[in-house]
């Protein structure tokens, strides 16, 4: 008994002094609190519960975007009072409003989750988040006074730091849940990519039907609600596992039977039906996915089957995305006397100048040589083809072309090259295309060829290399 | 008085007064010259000096590219694609008469147990037919008399009529639900290759031509190459009207190989000319040419110099273009004896090859007989057997080669066919009317997706039920894969921005596009 005697005279004494700010002190407490027990007695328990629940709810993605309004031009506010004085009372109103905004919009966020019977990790968080930047934002309000008036200088500042890390937890956990979790990552540039987290691998084999193709479709358009972060109808969509799992409904996929499947039946419901999917407007899924998914199941939902009867998907285009060249149009009048005492034509690629040039020989084919070629070198910045096929071209003329760096396209068809000196043009790191038809060029002579990453199309007609046809040797 | 081009008011009056003549008949002919001859011609050279100056500079002459205010265009006249291109030339194999779709590609299983049911009125609805079939007191189903199997990657189903066709599908874009307005012959074929029913317009070959200019100075940019027909089959005629220029210079139009003899007539030097007395001869007739434009300022004069000019250059690389001594024997393994003989289908499309090595930009294998009204199981496989290995050689080819990146092949005809016999049917045999409301087309090479099959038809083969493809629709895809927007691409011709794809707006196919 004395020991609590002495804790509450103790917890006393950092109470304040004044009746009215201790109630203000102890009620906001008490309201911090409540909002942190919310989850238990509101469970998330994955359940549906009221359609007016729901129908408010629905205003909380709209809402949502005042409070971070609010919450990020505080700092801004604070920071330009001092040199504008009369923004520190804008500042102190902007607070309490964020406040009053953070609270209406987890309300309406709760309602959103708990009528809608959303629950998954990510639900939680975003929820958690919600929670904790409104008692975050209540606590700087109060805060604030003392900055004020110079008596605490860090509390407020340091609290205003918190607050901003757990409104971009809070907002990223949100979009996640509404966008998927890779919206921002999918575009993002390969070597920054590099420096993300791997996520779980979920495919069965890499080289899969499943991984390849289907598993990027459910990502794509459904594990935003049916995922780590969302759970809707106890289904999840993310990994093989979770998708022969299936939801509270049944199972999505029954190998071989389309008709018991409900994830293939969901998807092919007229639009406006209640159960179609993906609901809430968002789009569907195009025709060619479905035709995918309909034959995956059909034969078998197979983890490991790398084809399918019936379906030919080509690989998207691997080029490697054009790179634009310079400017030439200033050089035009040196392309055309080019033209006129060579006879070989420098083409306009499109009629914009950064698509680039083609060196054309068609004209002269034969009469061309290593030496003409060299006169082409000042152009070699916007040459982003070279036609040299059937000229007069030799081996000699490797060491010229290793210049034209911009080279996306090489013709060499029919030319005296041996091949001897194909080394010479790993410089060409933008090459796609070679042709070597008709050329005395072998198979040990393109070995060079192989560190080429980006030289998909390789054509040997007619030649030791390869007598027999080969469209694509990669 | 210079005029412009476009006053049509020829004055063929000499100028008497610069004559040699005596100075009494001058002044005679000068007095002669009332007040009503001045205030006339007075009239209609204002007339024209205020149209000009209400149009701009380059109102009365019309300017594909006037609009474009981009460097390129601005350096000077040189003519390039919109945007980079995927394909660099075309190749086209029209199937003239029009193909029946449903023995050949638009595979239609459900029809077999329909043989000669009546087709429904919901089907057909109220669609005004030909004279050849409108008449008839029954329309009945005749289903293919061939069978369809699966092939390639893609499982797409193929006639046993074309057993090499059925070996590329992977490499083919199949467009089944191709579509035109018109129902006869002469209409249906001018739309597919004009955009226009109406004779008068330039042809897609001639836009090309016009908007990408060339690509090899020694040949033309457009040719033409017809195949020789086969007395078993119905010959629908072919006119020069379907690779004309329409009212673009006659440079862009197409320029015909011929397909026995000499592939161009007189194009030999006959005995004791020599090249250069030839070249002295023209050079002499192009100083005449151009001192008419500088009288008259025609520019078809500029063309026919242009004409001259190409040739001469013909004179010695058509020759060589036909010259097929050094094929390697994998060549005639792959396209078939008959590609020796001048003017089979299969050495057109050799020469297509050829031509396309060599950087003509369009060139369109006309391939006529398709309009299969009667007999078609006597006819159809006759047909398939003079296209479909040739079809399958020039693809092949140009891919081995490495010219299928740049190149697109377009297969197609003016329509379809009818699913309902035309005539008597029997087990054995059946007729196909004309049928506009579908039919099936290919495209592969540069710029298209292929191992795709692009819209569907009912189960009747009879209308589109998925992703219709009109022919203006067509032709904007095809541009496009040539790196020229259909809207931009036009002519100021008779108060319209002229296009090849017409007034009516077009759209780009993207399911077609890679």
């Amino acid at each position: 008994m004395k020991t609590v005697k002495e804790l509450a005279a103790h917890v006393k004494t950092w109470l304040p002094k004044s009746e009215a700010t201790r109630t203000l002190l102890l009620s906001t407490a008490g309201f911090s609190i409540a909002l942190l027990l919310l989850p238990v007695f509101f469970h998330l328990d994955g359940k549906a519960h009221a359609d007016w629940e729901q129908f408010l709810g629905r205003f909380h993605p709209l809402a949502v975007h005042l409070p971070i309004g609010f919450l990020l031009l505080v700092p801004v506010l604070e920071y330009a009072a001092r040199t504008k004085p009369a923004l520190k009372e804008a500042s102190d109103f902007v607070l309490t409003l964020a406040f009053a905004a953070c609270l209406g919009s987890l309300l309406l966020g709760y309602m959103l989750a708990y009528g809608a019977g959303d629950a998954g990790e990510g639900v939680t968080r975003h929820m958690w988040g919600g929670i904790v930047l409104t008692v975050v934002t209540l606590v700087c309000l109060l805060a604030r006074p003392a900055w004020a008036s110079g008596a605490q200088p860090f509390a407020y500042p340091a609290l205003m730091v918190c607050m901003l890390a757990v409104l971009t937890f809070t907002a990223h956990q949100g979009g996640s849940l509404t966008h998927g979790s890779n919206y921002l990552t999918a575009y993002m540039p390969a070597p920054l990519k590099r420096l993300l987290p791997m996520g779980p691998a979920g495919a069965p084999t890499a080289s899969s039907f499943y991984a390849k193709h289907i598993n990027p479709i459910l990502d794509e358009n459904c594990v935003a609600c049916h995922g780590e972060g969302k759970v809707k109808g106890g289904l999840r969509l993310d990994s093989y596992a979770a998708v022969m799992r299936g939801g509270a409904d049944g199972p999505a996929v029954v190998p071989g039977d389309v008709a018991r499947s409900l994830l293939l039946v969901r998807i092919t419901l007229p639009p406006d039906h209640k159960q179609f999917m993906p609901a809430e407007g968002k789009p569907p899924l195009k025709p060619e996915e479905i035709a995918w998914i309909r034959a995956w199941i059909q034969q078998g939902a197979s983890p490991t089957a790398t084809t399918l009867a019936g379906i030919s998907i080509r690989e998207a285009s691997p080029d490697p995305p054009l790179q634009p060249v310079g400017d030439y149009s200033a050089l035009m009048p040196d392309i055309r006397q080019m033209e006129q005492g060579q006879g070989a034509k420098l083409i306009p690629v499109s009629s914009k100048p950064s698509d680039g040039l083609i060196l054309s020989t068609v004209n002269i084919s034969a009469n061309f040589n290593d030496a003409q070629l060299a006169q082409f070198l000042k152009f070699a910045p916007y040459l982003v083809e070279a036609e040299l096929g059937r000229t007069a071209i030799t081996n000699a003329s490797f060491d010229t072309l290793a210049k034209f760096t911009h080279l996306r396209a090489l013709h060499l068809e029919g030319t005296a090259i041996t091949g001897e000196g194909l080394a010479k043009l790993a410089p060409l790191t933008q090459l796609t295309y070679l042709n070597l038809s008709g050329t005395k060029v072998s198979q040990a002579s393109l070995a060079p060829l192989n560190s080429m990453k980006n030289l998909r199309h390789i054509y040997l007609y007619n030649t030791p290399a390869q007598p027999a046809f080969v469209a694509e040797t990669k | 008085m210079k005029q412009h081009p476009l006053c049509t008011d020829c004055e063929h009056e000499p100028n008497v007064l610069g004559l040699p003549v005596p100075a009494a008949l001058k002044q005679e002919w000068a007095e002669l010259q009332t007040r009503r001859h001045f205030l006339g011609r007075a009239g209609k050279v204002l007339g024209w000096a205020a149209m000009a100056s209400l149009l701009g500079s380059r109102g009365l002459t019309g300017d594909a590219h006037a609009a474009d205010s981009n460097a390129i265009a601005a350096a000077g006249d040189i003519k390039v694609p919109y945007f980079a291109p995927k394909a660099k030339r075309a190749i086209y194999l029209f199937m003239s008469g029009g193909p029946p779709q449903m023995d050949l590609l638009d595979y239609k299983p459900g029809l077999a147990a329909l043989y000669d049911k009546d087709i429904p009125d919901s089907v057909r609805g109220a669609q005004q037919l030909t004279g050849m079939t409108a008449g008839q007191a029954r329309f009945p189903i005749a289903p293919s008399h061939w069978a369809f199997k699966r092939y390639g990657q893609s499982g797409t189903w193929v006639s046993d009529l074309l057993p090499y066709t059925a070996r590329m599908v992977d490499d083919l874009t199949i467009v089944k639900s191709t579509n035109t307005d018109a129902i006869n012959h002469e209409p249906a074929i001018m739309l597919m290759n004009t955009g226009n029913m109406n004779p008068g317009k330039p042809c897609l070959g001639a836009w090309l031509s016009y908007g990408l200019g060339s690509m090899n100075d020694n040949l033309p940019t457009f040719m033409v190459l017809q195949t020789k027909t086969n007395p078993k089959e119905n010959n629908q005629p072919v006119s020069s009207r379907l690779w004309s220029s329409g009212f673009l210079s006659s440079q862009y139009a197409g320029v015909g190989l011929r397909s026995s003899g000499d592939p161009v007539l007189f194009l030999s030097d006959p005995d004791g000319v020599d090249r250069e007395v030839r070249r002295k001869m023209l050079d002499a007739v192009n100083e005449i040419n151009r001192q008419t434009y500088a009288e008259v300022g025609d520019p078809e004069t500029n063309s026919r110099i242009a004409q001259y000019e190409m040739a001469y250059r013909m004179q010695t690389s058509v020759p060589e273009l036909a010259d097929l001594s050094k094929e390697p024997q994998s060549t005639w393994d792959l396209y078939g004896p008959e590609a020796k003989e001048p003017g089979t289908f299969a050495y057109n499309c050799l020469l297509a090859r050829r031509m396309a090595e060599r950087g003509v930009r369009f060139t369109q294998i006309y391939k006529r007989g398709w309009d299969v009204h009667g007999n078609v199981t006597g006819v159809l496989p006759i047909l398939c057997q003079e296209t479909d290995r040739a079809c399958y050689a020039l693809v092949t080819d140009l891919k081995q080669r490495g010219l299928l990146d740049d190149t697109l092949v377009i297969w197609a005809g003016e329509f379809g066919r009818t699913v309902y016999s035309q005539g008597g049917l029997s087990p054995e045999n059946y007729g196909r009317d004309h049928h506009p409301r579908c039919y099936t087309t290919w495209m592969t090479g540069g710029g298209v997706k292929p191992g795709i099959t692009f819209g569907e038809t009912d189960d009747y083969s009879y209308n589109v039920v998925n992703d219709p493809v009109h022919v203006r629709d067509f032709n904007a895809t095809v541009l496009h894969c040539l790196g020229i927007d259909h809207n931009k691409l036009s002519y100021k011709f008779q108060g319209l921005d002229q296009k090849l794809t017409g007034p009516v707006p077009a759209n780009i196919v993207p399911g077609l596009l890679a």
